[in-house]
């Protein structure tokens, strides 16, 4: 069956009544009151208004989001992005309608989808050549947007924020870069002026003011003093300097601030955000990579088994906080240590060397919940200052301040206990590895980064 | 003046006792019919500046033309920055376009890095702007020239060397001369940059103050001006686009000049002009060897240009009476003969006479060359050096300026005959060896 939105009353698909059912609506409420599921939307394409808000009210639909829709003619906004194409030919419709249908049948834990990324994923899934394209709009303050984000999410989230979360769960997967922008530190928008300033008053009134500095007697001043006639002559020796190089050079200040006279070569360089009028230093700005992306492995192994294996579902009772973080604090803690010998810390490595294996084996909530009585027993023995992160899937790092080598070894054993109790209680053969540092063993010469690497080597 | 008296009266003490003395006062005349009326004539022209300058309060309207700098550049390296900065620093209100062409610049790849460099320098100047043209085959100057004439938008077209550089209100003050149309080309005063850093580049520092100050300044009043350099000719470019640029051969420069005043005789307006105040600054050899390889080169192209190439052109008919006159005085005479002329008088001298009186004659023409060239020297302090303290250095070596001239023009003579027998402007890069280690080292 196919739904026709149509303005107008229309003969379009009269070809396409033999091999289907047409249905001509000509509002997307009439089509709410029945709420008939088609094969396929078809939207005649005249005026592109009405394809756009027909097309963002289907994909925000909570049923037929992720549809097929054809229009009669092409789009030229973003939001053609959102669209299956141009109408195709009868059988070549039915072709498409067919390989969807297979696909959807293949898609497991409907259920599931009713979240945005569940949403993105069946959407994804369906079309398993999409790519979410940046599209670049100078009316949008971060100048690129994906529309399809901005459906799936029902205009609810920002969609850079919710791609750098489909990113780190590894759901979407980078193609190409396209494009490499600063933004701005306070509200991300991209609309940015850049101003010159004086380095020392910040007045913006500043002025490229050439200065000669005379050989003869050493006298520097702005050019226009040395100017009499058509002749340079020095203001203080009245020297005729005839010659650069010989006679007189120019001095590197270059600007001259209008306000409080400082001399200068190079001016601060400000910027000015447009949207939140708030200034910034350049290099405070946020550097953000657009990139086009699509549907990872991780994401269709989520699409076709139904179910979402998180390992980091497993330790959410364990509040890890970011990477980036936690690398921060380490060095932070690092250079502390150095600098004050009682100052006291150790880094704690727990790597499950064969759980990716086993997460292909064997049934994946039991394992969930194995590893979520491993987290329970491991955020007990954690003290509230104690910082934990993720590097991969598999690798846990824990950062205990005020620990000394002896507390160290205590904590060691303790988690080995229950590790072992757990081991006990389960069939798995769960390969755990533990890796431990305390902060006076470490070497003057390196940094978290490369501490984390030389740790993580030792226990491959 | 005491010395030459005291000369004077040994000298005729010493004749009275020989019979042959009719040899000896060939000197005399030899002398007063050459040089001493080519000087005579030119210091009439200073006369007519120095009158003029005082008396003239010449009106002077605002005329800032766009001009074309065009910089024929070879193995300068970093040097050509000097150059292009100073024509950038020109105090001068129109627009400066810069045309640097780099020959054989895969051979040349240093100088055109350093021309790049200052890609970065232009944006702080306001109407300055530069070209590079990077020319793959090696084409020489004349090549180097016209292709810069082709892409050149500026009403007045300055053609310069890459080691040349300029005071700060050279163009300014040449350009004033332009708005006289019948002024097709000017040049100015070439200074010796380098003077200090031998004594051959101070002596050729006094032989620029003296023949490409002086005398040119006073040749120019008179409009028959020998040769607008190729380091620092400007010129009208409309003009220098009818008349066809440059031409292929060694000293193009000295054919433009002879071309142009081919003119004369048709269009007896037409001027080229010397303007004091355009100073340009450029490095002499600083070896005798170097010296003597660029004289080769430059007095052999003399013979070269007059004999060969222009050889029917030099009349009456195309020229005019003055510049034929003066060509023919200067250009054939005092340049292509006479020294040919004193070296065969001195040999001829030495041999004949006794040597005693042969030293004497040496003697007496050694003072008249030395007040010859303290006249000249003290005109030129007066009347046209802008660096009058500096230049007074050049008195210490003024005595020894003779003997320097006399080099010069034996080695002239040399070159000519190379030239003449040789085809010397073939290979107009260096001579054999063994004839320039027989120059003083």
């Amino acid at each position: 069956m196919l739904i026709f939105f149509s303005q107008e009353t229309s003969h379009l698909l009269e070809q396409y009544k033999i091999s289907f059912n047409v249905q001509q609506l000509s509002d997307f409420s009439e089509w709410e009151k029945d709420r008939i599921v088609p094969s396929a939307f078809v939207i005649e394409g005249s005026n592109q208004q009405y394809v756009a808000s027909i097309l963002g009210k289907i994909r925000r639909d909570s049923e037929v989001f992720a549809s097929l829709c054809f229009s009669t003619a092409l789009l030229t906004s973003p939001d053609s992005s959102l669209l299956d194409g141009l109408l195709p030919s009868a059988l070549e419709l039915q072709k498409q309608i067919d390989a969807t249908q297979d696909l959807l049948r293949s898609l497991k834990g409907k259920d599931a989808y009713l979240t945005h990324q569940g949403r993105l994923i069946n959407y994804l899934w369906l079309r398993p050549n999409y790519v979410l394209q940046p599209y670049h709009e100078w009316k949008n303050s971060r100048f690129y947007r994906y529309p399809l984000l901005e459906a799936m999410s029902l205009d609810q989230s920002d969609s850079f924020e919710w791609l750098r979360n489909l990113a780190n769960s590894k759901i979407l997967e980078t193609i190409s870069l396209m494009d490499r922008q600063r933004e701005c530190m306070y509200c991300r928008s991209s609309h940015l002026s850049f101003i010159d300033t004086c380095p020392n008053c910040s007045a913006i009134d500043i002025k490229l003011q050439p200065s000669l500095h005379c050989f003869t007697c050493g006298c520097v001043d702005a050019q226009d003093k040395f100017m009499h006639s058509g002749i340079l002559v020095c203001p203080k020796c009245h020297t005729h300097l005839r010659h650069i190089g010989s006679d007189y050079d120019r001095p590197l200040e270059n600007y001259s601030c209008q306000a409080c006279h400082h001399s200068f070569i190079e001016g601060d360089v400000q910027v000015r955000c447009a949207i939140c009028e708030k200034e910034m230093d350049p290099n405070e700005l946020i550097l953000n990579e657009i990139h086009s992306w699509r549907l990872s492995d991780k994401g269709r192994t989520i699409a076709f088994r139904g179910e979402v294996f998180d390992l980091s579902s497993g330790f959410n009772q364990l509040d890890f906080i970011s990477r980036e973080l936690f690398i921060h604090d380490l060095d932070w803690l690092m250079v502390m240590a150095r600098r004050y010998p009682n100052i006291n810390f150790s880094l704690f490595g727990i790597y499950f060397a064969n759980l990716p294996d086993l997460v292909e084996l064997f049934n994946h909530s039991r394992l969930l919940q194995m590893l979520e009585s491993f987290a329970q027993r491991l955020r007990n023995l954690l003290r509230t200052p104690d910082l934990s992160t993720r590097t991969s899937e598999n690798m846990l790092w824990l950062l205990l301040p005020n620990t000394d080598e002896q507390g160290l070894f205590g904590f060691q054993k303790r988690i080995e206990k229950s590790m072992d109790k757990l081991l006990e209680e389960s069939d798995y053969k769960l390969d755990c590895r533990f890796v431990s540092v305390n902060s006076q063993k470490l070497s003057n010469k390196e940094n978290a980064e490369l501490l984390l690497a030389r740790l993580f080597g030792e226990l491959l | 003046m005491e010395s030459l008296l005291q000369a004077w009266y040994v000298f005729r003490v010493t004749f009275s006792q020989y019979p042959d003395v009719q040899y000896v006062l060939m000197l005399i005349p030899f002398v007063l019919f050459f040089e001493l009326p080519l000087y005579f004539v030119n210091w009439m022209g200073v006369f007519r500046f120095v009158i003029k300058d005082a008396v003239e309060a010449p009106l002077t309207l605002p005329y800032y033309p766009r001009v074309t700098c065009a910089i024929t550049c070879y193995a300068e390296g970093k040097a050509v920055q000097n150059t292009v900065i100073s024509l950038m620093e020109q105090i001068y209100p129109g627009h400066i376009e810069i045309i640097a062409m780099v020959d054989g610049v895969q051979k040349n790849i240093a100088t055109y890095r350093a021309l790049k460099e200052l890609y970065s320098v232009i944006p702080r100047y306001s109407k300055r702007s530069l070209i590079i043209i990077p020319k793959i085959q090696r084409g020489g100057r004349v090549s180097s020239l016209n292709a810069g004439l082709s892409r050149a938008q500026g009403e007045i077209f300055l053609a310069l060397d890459g080691d040349t550089s300029f005071d700060n209100q050279m163009i300014h003050s040449a350009v004033l001369h332009f708005q006289n149309p019948n002024v097709v080309a000017v040049t100015g005063p070439m200074r010796v940059r380098n003077a200090r850093k031998s004594l051959i580049t101070r002596m050729q520092d006094l032989e620029y103050m003296l023949t490409m100050q002086i005398g040119k300044l006073g040749f120019a009043k008179l409009n028959v001006i020998n040769n607008v350099p190729g380091a620092f000719g400007i010129f009208r470019r409309a003009f220098l686009q009818k008349i066809g640029g440059w031409n292929t051969g060694t000293a193009e420069d000295l054919d433009l000049t002879l071309r142009i005043k081919k003119y004369h005789a048709r269009y007896p307006q037409l001027q080229i002009g010397f303007e004091p105040l355009a100073v340009s600054h450029t490095d002499v050899p600083e070896t005798f060897k170097d010296f003597f390889k660029q004289r080769l080169r430059w007095d052999g192209d003399l013979w070269y240009i007059y004999s060969n190439k222009h050889r029917s052109g030099i009349s009456v008919a195309n020229m005019g009476w003055a510049n034929f006159i003066f060509l023919l005085w200067y250009g054939i005479l005092f340049q292509i003969i006479m020294p040919f002329a004193i070296v065969i008088y001195t040999i001829y001298m030495a041999v004949v006479l006794p040597l005693h009186i042969f030293i004497l004659s040496m003697t007496l023409v050694y003072v008249f060359y030395v007040c010859l060239v303290l006249i000249q020297f003290l005109a030129y302090l007066m009347i046209i050096s802008d660096r009058k303290w500096r230049d007074c250095a050049a008195f210490l070596i003024l005595p020894l300026y003779p003997f320097f001239q006399f080099i010069a023009r034996v080695w002239s003579a040399f070159a000519i005959a190379n030239q003449i027998f040789n085809k010397g402007h073939l290979d107009s890069a260096m001579a054999p060896l063994w004839v320039l280690k027989k120059g003083k080292q």
